[in-house]
């Protein structure tokens, strides 16, 4: 009876496909889509499930899991064949106002297989010009084809832009000047401008502020946490900043000059000092690129691997000469690397040569550098006290910067408000809760700017269904931003649609959100286009396409 | 004779006890999802800079042979080196651990107090209203959590009324020229009373309950009742003689509440910003810094088990009714 049922059926079901040849593509599988949970990442969580909610009207199953950062990025870094999709972000930095490192490192296939490029996106149109604006020199045809590549990434969609986030921070407008806060583009007023610039008002000389992270490592050759870069950024000088416009500008070098498109002259300011009182040479300048490419500091080697030779002309000039032309040469190595003492850090680094440990290990009991702030002291996980160092070209306002370490954001809060610190620093609370607090305070201010960091879902473009560009532009036209803006980010954020923040002004191309079109019916659109079907709702591959990822 | 057979065996006991807590927590940390490699993952992360660190950190030998210099290294007192902070670990739980020591021992100082004294007169007054009203409270006490009795007396104490502040060991940016002298400051107190209040509120209740419930036994001996008919004054009765003998088991569980008070420092040093081992230990499992978390966890179990030895010790101290034999 059995056998003679199932052969039945078989018959039956083949007659189906024969009649309906459009049942021939498989049914897509449940994707799964990662977030971090909603307790440390409420922004991200709750935009996942926006996301979720508007992928299931399309036809599709989604399942959103929720795990830790640590095992989040496990799976998507070192298994790079075993997810759908993840949201992810990007956090902004000063040296990330030079877009190299995003439009390459992101996406280059050359960094596919170990690379930041872990969504596994091969274009080689794409990789011509992010090659081609490594190195252009000329400013206005590298702005071409930076805009260039942003168009090619909204074509392929091999990533779902959602936002870039408003950073909010807050101060003290009793004890600080609001007119001496600088807000630097796509960062906002945190930053080393402000400490250098905020002018007291009263008695109070002491910047405090709050970090909810503890401070890791004060080390020139490391790169550590974030929170960490806030201070060696004050205790070290290095050749050029990035300023408060998002470009660089010259810092401990008073001018440097293009000679060729790999040869770079570079004049030091005159009068520099070590925290020890020794003189700052253009010895010391070089012993500092040189120390990064020394093996002893793995992490700085990148941004100093391009430079074939320096030449020490006098005291106060010295040559770059590169190996290949790079655009960003003055933002990711002039600007990145921590300009420090050779008479400290020659013998450390000779006799670590002879040692398993490498530099980053290496804590100096008190850190010198010769930048605005020189270094008090440091209490575990506690505080860090630097003090301004008068003798500086650019000497702050202020007299100590002292960074008091709050796990505890609504203590922060509180603390701004009782006056134990006068600059909020960080706050991952509610923005809305902060203005009002300032508002029933009426003694604090509160600056929100749009940041260069950005918040996306990356598509894992090696597996079907998300290895079809048409189909990622459909997931991604799918979700109204301006929806993720006010739900998730209650306004704290602007939509977006290219890894370049409209905050860098020059790089940012603003026609690829004009003309991005969103909401569900736009993507059932493009699917069906693109040969997508819907049986019985749910979404099938086109004809041809089978299922090779069934869960 | 016997006592030194006790000791060895004790000696032993403990050796063993530490070697399984070892190995578990260097599997624990291990078997866990997450890398440390996480903390690193950046644009310019390459492969190389990848390999070198699995190299640096050792684990890109096989687990048993991890297992093994791990071991060794902590044979010769060696605990190795923070993933996450490139220091070594005893560097930075020797930092930590005095702060988390004092919060313990001062919370649990004043628990204890109150307790044995509100635990005592609860039991003399027995059957009162005050024991009607003062039970339910204790036990509501007991069953707060501790963040959120952190938060209030924050908002109350600290945001509110202003009176003491609200984190850290010391004002912004203050020296002291020793840490003797940081503890015995004015200001060292200020910022110690609102978590150890915290903690001593949350943990009086043991002691005090304790204390009762004894001290009402106690009360019913033949000895306690000899004393009376003697004559002597109520008070001689109760504080002399039971409550001396009704002390003994608190004060043991006194040393074992050592132990378990180092779990909920964690929660109240987050509440509190306190530089202590509680919030470092969270943080090294979270970025999976095995050494460091390994290091912390392992200082919490030698305190824990150091303090169950001389709880036993002084049981046996204390009433030479209990012996080792």
């Amino acid at each position: 009876m059995k056998s003679s049922f199932r052969a039945a059926g078989a018959s039956a079901i083949l007659a189906l496909l024969a009649a309906m040849p459009a049942l021939a593509a498989d049914q897509i599988r449940t994707i799964d889509l990662l977030t971090r949970p909603q307790a440390s990442q409420p922004q991200e969580f709750q935009s996942v499930q926006l996301i979720a909610q508007e992928w299931r009207k399309l036809g599709l199953d989604v399942n959103v899991r929720v795990m830790p950062w640590e095992q989040m990025s496990d799976i998507v870094w070192y298994q790079r064949d075993a997810w759908d999709a993840t949201a992810w972000q990007m956090v902004g930095r000063p040296e990330r106002s030079d877009p190299d490192e995003i439009i390459y490192n992101l996406f280059h296939s050359s960094t596919a297989e170990n690379g930041y490029n872990f969504i596994g996106y091969v274009s080689p149109e794409y990789d011509q010009v992010a090659e081609a604006q490594r190195v252009e020199i000329d400013e206005t045809a590298r702005q071409g084809l930076v805009r260039e590549a942003q168009e090619i990434l909204a074509a392929d969609q091999p990533n779902m832009m959602l936002v870039n986030p408003r950073q909010t921070f807050a101060f003290d407008n009793t004890v600080w000047n609001p007119e001496s806060v600088v807000e630097q583009s796509g960062i906002g007023i945190r930053n080393t401008w402000t400490f250098m610039a905020l002018e007291p008002l009263g008695e109070r000389k002491d910047i405090i502020l709050n970090s909810g992270d503890n401070v890791q490592a004060i080390n020139p050759l490391y790169i550590s946490g974030g929170v960490d870069s806030w201070v060696f950024e004050l205790v070290y000088d290095r050749l050029a900043r990035v300023g408060p416009d998002g470009l660089p500008q010259p810092w401990a070098a008073e001018s440097y000059e293009w000679r060729d498109d790999r040869t770079i002259e570079v004049k030091l300011r005159e009068g520099m000092a070590w925290h020890d009182g020794e003189p700052l040479t253009a010895e010391d300048v070089k012993f500092s690129f040189e120390a990064a490419v020394s093996g002893e500091a793995p992490m700085y080697a990148p941004f100093a691997s391009n430079i074939e030779t320096i030449e020490v002309v006098d005291d106060h000039n010295l040559v770059f000469t590169l190996k290949q032309p790079a655009a960003s040469f003055i933002t990711s190595s002039l600007a990145k690397i921590n300009l420090i003492p050779q008479h400290v850090w020659e013998p450390i680094i000779e006799d670590l040569k002879t040692k398993e440990e490498n530099a980053e290990s290496y804590q100096e009991e008190r850190p010198i550098g010769s930048g605005p702030f020189k270094f008090e002291r440091w209490l575990t996980n506690e505080e860090i006290v630097l003090s301004a160092n008068a003798d500086h070209f650019n000497a702050p306002k202020a007299e100590r910067w002292i960074l008091r370490i709050v796990p505890n954001v609504e203590a922060a809060l509180g603390m701004l408000r009782s006056g134990e610190i006068n600059f909020l620093a960080e706050f991952t609370g509610d923005p809305q809760v902060l203005i009002q607090a300032a508002e029933q305070d009426g003694d604090l201010e509160v600056v929100s700017t749009v940041e260069m960091g950005f918040r996306y879902v990356a598509f894992n473009n090696r597996r079907a269904p998300f290895d079809d560009p048409a189909f990622r532009k459909a997931l991604s036209s799918a979700v109204d931003r301006r929806l993720i803006v006010g739900a998730a980010f209650r306004g704290f954020a602007e939509p977006s649609n290219s890894v370049i923040s409209p905050a860098l002004e020059f790089w940012y191309d603003p026609a690829v959100f004009d003309g991005f079109e969103m909401g569900s019916d736009v993507a059932a659109r493009q699917l069906e286009e693109a040969g997508y079907t819907l049986e019985g709702g749910r979404l099938h591959y086109p004809e041809g396409v089978s299922e090779e990822h069934a869960n | 004779m016997p006592h030194l057979k006790a000791a060895i065996s004790r000696t032993l006991q403990l050796a063993l006890v530490l070697w399984a807590v070892v190995t578990i927590l260097f599997l624990m940390f291990r078997l866990m999802p997450g890398n440390p490699m996480a903390a690193y993952i950046d644009p310019t992360f390459t492969l190389e800079q990848q390999q070198a660190l699995m190299a640096q950190f050792g684990l890109d030998k096989p687990l048993w042979e991890q297992y093994f210099i791990y071991i060794g290294n902590l044979l010769q007192g060696e605990l190795g080196q923070s993933f996450r902070y490139r220091e070594p670990v005893a560097t930075r739980i020797w930092a930590l651990l005095p702060n988390t020591l004092i919060l313990t021992f001062s919370s649990l100082i004043l628990a204890y107090t109150f307790g044995i004294l509100a635990g005592a007169y609860l039991a003399w007054k027995r059957g009162g209203v005050v024991e009607n009203a003062a039970i339910p409270l204790v036990l509501t006490t007991r069953a707060m959590p501790e963040f959120w009795l952190g938060m209030v007396l924050l908002a109350i104490f600290s945001f509110n009324l202003g009176w003491f502040p609200a984190g850290g060991t010391r004002p912004a940016g203050a020296s002291y020229d020793s840490l003797w002298a940081l503890y015995t400051s004015r200001e060292f107190l200020s910022y110690l009373a609102l978590p150890a209040l915290t903690l001593a509120i949350y943990s009086q209740g043991l002691p005090l309950l304790l204390m009762r419930s004894n001290m009402l036994d106690v009360m019913k001996e033949d000895f306690v009742t000899m004393a009376r008919i003697k004559g002597l004054s109520n008070w001689t009765v109760v504080v002399r003689h039971a409550a001396r003998n009704a002390l003994l088991p608190v004060m043991t569980s006194f040393a074992i509440a050592v132990g378990y008070q180092l779990q909920g420092n964690v929660v109240v040093e987050s509440v509190f910003s306190w530089p202590g081992l509680g919030r470092e230990l969270v943080n090294a499992v979270s970025a999976s810094d095995y050494p460091l978390a390994q290091g912390a966890f392992l200082m919490i179990a030698v305190v824990v088990i150091l303090m169950n030895l001389i709880a036993d010790l002084l049981y046996a101290l204390l009433d030479p009714r209990i012996s080792h034999a």
